[in-house]
């Protein structure tokens, strides 16, 4: 379960303090598939870095079960990440000088586990992927959807038990776009917690939650803004 | 996978890249074992070169002059022999070799000889031995002066009087005659001859060096001061120094050491020398300053401008569970292996050229000095993980969220 209690964000800039987001209590619970919906700069992205033990609170607790993130030294959150989370990027985020294979294997090496068993896992994750005659291509050798299927595989290789997605449909074509989406369904369907910023109605639809950040107000998604983005009812 | 190996997929996919940002360490590197080479071994070979030319430093009675010594030394002054321990124990550095000699006029056969007693270098060695056990410290050298040093072979013919100006081994009742002595007197080697009322063995014969040691006969000094009553002195103590100290430091510390005699040098020679050696040794250290400051500064500019280029990748790592070590490790891992292969690589672009120019430039064969060698790659490499420290530090306090944003 994660939880958020009476969470504040604030930037200063130039002597003007911006209130990013303000939420006085958010629960996702283990195995939900939440989206977060809203307009450019209403704070999704600094909720996803709060979520992600990346970006301190202003004010409040984040909550992973029973640990408070931001109570945890630097070192720990990274070990909390490496351990529990995954994180899927809009522009995959894939090292350049890397292979896929390699690509898929840094959560693995940054858990500390021995090169042959990051070869062996990070290969077959390549493999579920469809991407088993592309192990050892660079992402600059790859096509879009193909980078965005490693950046997946990247994800899911430490198996993780939540999945942080920044707009991972963003830029794909509609056939890559699915790849994702039926990953996350996967995912979701093994009893990962997903948590998926999008601006995307397809995807959001696909979620069987949605919230809305306005002005970084979260609140639960309203049904004009669901019926205005898709034919399907979301489930609140 | 491994931070190393992060590391060095980094480094292989811009070789030209790695190539300009260690440039800089590389030549520095370079000139600096080329220059430092040829500097020791030009060390060397001067000292090698003085020690042939006899001593570079006399130590004389107050009223003697240089001429009155290369005139053939009869100038009836005399000091005390003990000059000779008190030098040694002084622990002088720079101090290499001391020879005491008293000239006293003879006739050998009819014919008007100067009989010159030396201590044999036997004897010396003794004696300092024996000063080790006491008092006596050790004197320091340069390195290419200390390599010239003679050893005991050298020294075991009676010709190294002519070419080293010592000889290891003389026995009270032996003389060593030199070359225009023994032509006239038609004496050589194995013949038994009276001189000073003593009998003497002679030991062998110098070649011609055409300077007044070819009317010398030479016996033990201790022999000549018995033979001719003079008492424990001597008319000079010839000091061969390193050729660095004898025309700086030496003299004066001399002097200081034993007022009451007159310390004089071949300073015009030594000089000369000692000048081209001074230039290139501040030569090394200017070309030291610039690779600390240019080189330092390079990788500096380099691997913090790569952070910069990488803010997204370390992002990633980080949102990936990287800790904030990791990320320094990683642009000090990278550090680390450029100074490394610059500091190798200059190393041996410096020593090649050494090698092709030494002979060209100083007159001198140059191999390598494995210890300089060893220092300059663990200078460079010291010098590159210190330069990428703080741009290393800034990485590890990147913000994780730049995973997120369009950098």
């Amino acid at each position: 379960m994660i939880k958020l209690e009476n969470v504040t964000k604030h930037y200063s800039r130039r002597g003007e303090t911006i209130t990013a987001l303000r939420c006085e209590q958010l629960t996702i619970l283990t195995g939900e598939y939440v989206a977060i919906i809203g307009p450019s700069g209403s704070g999704k992205t600094t909720l996803l870095s709060l979520l992600g033990g990346m970006l301190s609170p202003t004010t409040g607790k984040v909550w992973l079960g029973e640990t408070s993130v931001y109570d945890l030294p630097t070192s720990a959150r990274s070990e909390h990440r490496s351990q529990q989370l995954g994180f899927v990027f809009q522009t995959f985020n894939l090292v350049p000088y890397l292979t896929a294979l390699q690509n898929v294997q840094i959560p693995l090496c940054l858990l500390g586990q021995a090169a042959a068993d990051q070869e062996r896992r990070a290969s077959e994750m390549l493999s579920r992927f469809g991407l088993a005659d592309r192990l050892h291509h660079r992402p600059s050798e790859m096509s879009v959807g193909q980078q965005q299927r490693v950046a997946l595989a990247r994800t899911l290789v430490n198996d993780p038990k939540i999945i942080l997605a920044d707009e991972p449909t963003g830029n794909l074509d509609p056939e890559s776009r699915e790849v994702v989406l039926d990953a996350f369904d996967a995912a979701h369907q093994e009893g990962r917690t997903i948590i998926m910023v999008t601006h995307d109605p397809v995807a959001a639809n696909r979620a069987t939650r949605s919230l809305t950040l306005r002005a970084g107000e979260l609140t639960e998604a309203d049904t004009d803004l669901q019926a205005d983005q898709s034919p399907q009812r979301l489930s609140a | 996978m491994t931070l190393r190996s992060i590391i060095w997929y980094e480094l292989r996919s811009r070789p030209w890249a790695v190539l300009s940002n260690s440039l800089a360490i590389l030549l520095g590197v370079a000139a600096l074992v080329a220059i430092r080479h040829i500097t020791v071994y030009s060390e060397q070979e001067i000292s090698q070169q003085l020690s042939h030319l006899g001593a570079n430093i006399l130590v004389l009675p107050p009223e003697a002059t240089l001429q009155d010594y290369y005139a053939a030394d009869k100038n009836g002054g005399t000091i005390p022999e003990e000059h000779v321990s008190e030098i040694y124990l002084a622990g002088l550095t720079g101090v290499e070799q001391v020879s005491p000699r008293l000239n006293v006029p003879a006739n050998l056969g009819g014919l008007d000889v100067t009989l010159t007693g030396i201590l044999p270098q036997s004897e010396l060695e003794a004696q300092t031995a024996w000063q080790t056990t006491t008092l006596f410290t050790t004197p320091k050298a340069h390195e290419g002066c200390t390599k010239a040093k003679l050893g005991t072979a050298d020294l075991e013919s009676p010709d190294s009087l002519v070419t080293h100006r010592a000889i290891q081994n003389l026995k009270a009742n032996e003389l060593v005659l030199g070359a225009d002595i023994a032509e006239r007197s038609a004496f050589s080697a194995g013949d038994t001859v009276e001189l000073m009322g003593q009998s003497f063995t002679i030991l062998g014969v110098l070649p011609t060096t055409g300077t007044v040691d070819d009317s010398r006969a030479f016996a033990h000094l201790h022999t000549v001061q018995d033979a001719s009553g003079s008492g424990p002195v001597c008319n000079a103590i010839e000091v061969i120094g390193c050729c660095e100290d004898a025309a700086g430091d030496l003299v004066p510390q001399l002097r200081k050491l034993l007022p009451n005699s007159k310390v004089v040098t071949i300073s015009q020679v030594v000089q000369t020398q000692v000048g081209v050696n001074r230039l290139m040794a501040n030569t090394s250290w200017f070309v030291l300053v610039v690779l600390v400051v240019v080189g330092g500064t390079s990788l500096a500019g380099a691997i913090a401008a790569n952070v910069r280029e990488r803010r997204r990748e370390i992002g990633t790592l980080m949102a990936l569970g990287a800790t904030p070590q990791f990320v320094q490790r990683l642009f000090l891992g990278k550090a680390l292996i450029l100074g490394l292969s610059a500091g190798t690589l200059g190393c041996i672009v410096g020593l090649t050229t050494a090698v092709l120019a030494g002979p060209a430039w100083a007159g001198v064969t140059v191999s390598a000095l494995p210890v300089t060698s060893l220092l300059a790659v663990v200078m460079a490499t010291s010098l590159a993980i210190l330069s990428a420290w703080w741009p290393a530090r800034q990485a590890a306090a990147l913000d994780p969220c730049l995973c997120f944003q369009e950098v």
